[in-house]
């Protein structure tokens, strides 16, 4: 799928914590980046994008496509003067199945709020990205 | 536990032999043109000439930007064995039809020898790259409807080939239509070669045929049959796409002389392609069928299947016409309906609230009776 996508399995050992687990060392995450790993079972991407890390299900509501490997962009809305504008760029992740447009701050479909990507806290703690539930 | 009988079916394991009817290759025309023959291929891969851009693509582009064509969402390439194999995995089939992509597009070809010339490339990389009946990997013969009689040469030559199982025709971009006597000699060469006829069409060719469409509708009844329906789809996509109902919120649309079982379709249709292309139609903040529900309303004339109770009860369901369907004659026009068509049917299944809503009281809510 995308180049920017690599699979790994989180790293639950070094935690005295069972509610968060270890994704990846900060640095290979880099900004505009995502990992893609599996904890507890559970397929679950990491993105690091406009400053901020967010994890999500990786498995598309729609038809069980990876709807976090496609490709992150923005997309497009309509301002005050009727003129289409560009927003929400580096937040939108499209699942390289049939396009589904998600946002990756929230989990939510852009057109409707029956989809939703179940959303986990991801966060950088001491050079390493966790992600907790 | 009980087990299964021979005709329960839990999984898709339980059924045999799954056939995928159309299963896409994603060709360039860099993969076909060294497959191309003379005089062709000294036309198009001889010259190292300045085609001012032109030429890059022989195949008109139809200017349409979809997710995948602005690099939104990214889209599986097609191309090879491999490719195909990889995607028998995620789909599940034991034989595939391979279909085309860019050769959709091939009877907008304007050089009609050349798109000849071209079906004949395609089909010479078909059999040689891409046909493998041990991996159950068939194909369908392309041919150019611009060129009938070479089109019939091409099915003739191509009609024992290992793997051949179809005939393509790019119906989307026919001119004229497929009535036509011209297409004969493909409907003939076909016949004779036992082979089925695929008709697909491709989005960005239809929309430019339709003046010519009209030209080659030489009939009455086609045009009748299809038209309404057709222009109330098309003007509701863009009104819909175009965010008409969410800017004049109070504002209702009657929609009329189409049928009904267009409808239901059409709503499930828009929401289905909605879903992939929400940036496509920004102004929208609900589902298109939702707008549909609230602010249009279906006039019955002319009920199609009135012989047949399971088809209008079902269509009546799909799209809450209990709600959102008026009554209307059309009298005295020739294909007028009779008061009670609809109510013989409908009346074994619905309520009376149900039938007096079709019948009179939704148009007393819609229309501003002093």
């Amino acid at each position: 799928m995308s180049e920017h996508t690599s699979t790994s399995t989180a790293d639950t050992t070094d935690s005295d914590r069972d509610d968060r687990h270890r994704v990846a060392d900060a640095d290979e995450l880099p900004e505009g980046d995502r990992i893609v790993t599996a904890i507890d079972g559970r397929e679950i991407a990491v993105f690091h994008t406009n400053g901020e890390y967010h994890a999500l299900s990786n498995y598309c509501p729609h038809q069980g496509g990876p709807a976090c490997e496609g490709l992150l962009s923005g997309t497009l809305a309509v301002d005050g003067d009727d003129e289409l504008i560009w927003e929400r760029d580096g937040g939108i992740v499209a699942c390289p199945w049939h396009g589904w447009e998600f946002d990756v701050t929230d989990g939510r479909h852009t057109a409707s709020d029956k989809y939703r990507l179940p959303v986990y806290e991801a966060y950088v703690e001491d050079g390493t990205v966790y992600v907790e539930f | 536990m009980a087990s299964a009988t021979p005709d329960q079916v839990r999984s898709l394991d339980d059924l045999g032999t799954i056939v995928d009817t159309d299963f896409h290759l994603t060709e360039r025309q860099e993969d076909i043109f060294p497959y191309l023959e003379s005089p062709f291929d000294e036309m198009l891969t001889a010259s190292g000439g300045d085609d001012y851009g032109y030429l890059g693509r022989v195949y008109p582009a139809h200017g349409m930007v979809y997710s995948v064509t602005m690099g939104k969402a990214d889209s599986e390439t097609v191309r090879t064995r491999e490719d195909i194999l990889e995607g028998r995995d995620l789909i599940g089939w034991d034989k595939a039809i391979a279909t085309p992509t860019q050769n959709l597009y091939l009877g907008a070809v304007h050089h009609d020898d050349l798109a000849a010339g071209l079906a004949t490339a395609y089909n010479n990389w078909l059999l040689d790259e891409i046909i493998d009946t041990d991996e159950g990997i068939h194909g369908a013969a392309v041919v150019a409807p611009q060129k009938p009689v070479k089109a019939a040469e091409e099915v003739d030559r191509r009609a024992d080939e290992d793997g051949i199982v179809a005939v393509m025709i790019p119906s989307g971009s026919v001119d004229p239509t497929l009535g036509n006597e011209r297409y004969y000699p493909i409907y003939e060469a076909c016949e004779r070669a036992g082979l089925p006829i695929k008709m697909h069409n491709a989005g960005g060719t239809m929309m430019t045929r339709f003046p010519s469409t009209w030209k080659s509708m030489t009939r009455a009844l086609p045009v009748h049959a299809t038209s309404h329906n057709m222009m109330h789809q098309t003007n509701l996509a863009d009104m819909l796409t175009q965010g008409v109902p969410e800017r004049f919120p109070d504002l209702e649309f009657i929609v009329q002389e189409s049928g009904l079982g267009w409808y239901p379709y059409f709503m499930r249709r828009m929401d289905h392609d909605y879903m992939g292309a929400k940036w496509d139609a920004p102004l929208l903040e609900k589902l298109p069928s939702e707008y549909l529900d609230d602010q249009f309303y279906l006039t019955s004339q002319p009920v199609e299947g009135a012989d047949d109770p399971a088809y209008l009860n079902s269509v009546m369901r799909l799209f809450d016409g209990d709600e959102n369907l008026m009554f209307s004659s059309d009298y005295p026009h020739f294909d007028f309906d009779n008061t009670d068509a609809l109510l013989r049917i409908l009346r074994s299944e619905f309520d009376g609230q149900a039938l007096r809503n079709v019948y009179g009281e939704t148009a007393a809510d819609v229309y501003p009776f002093p």
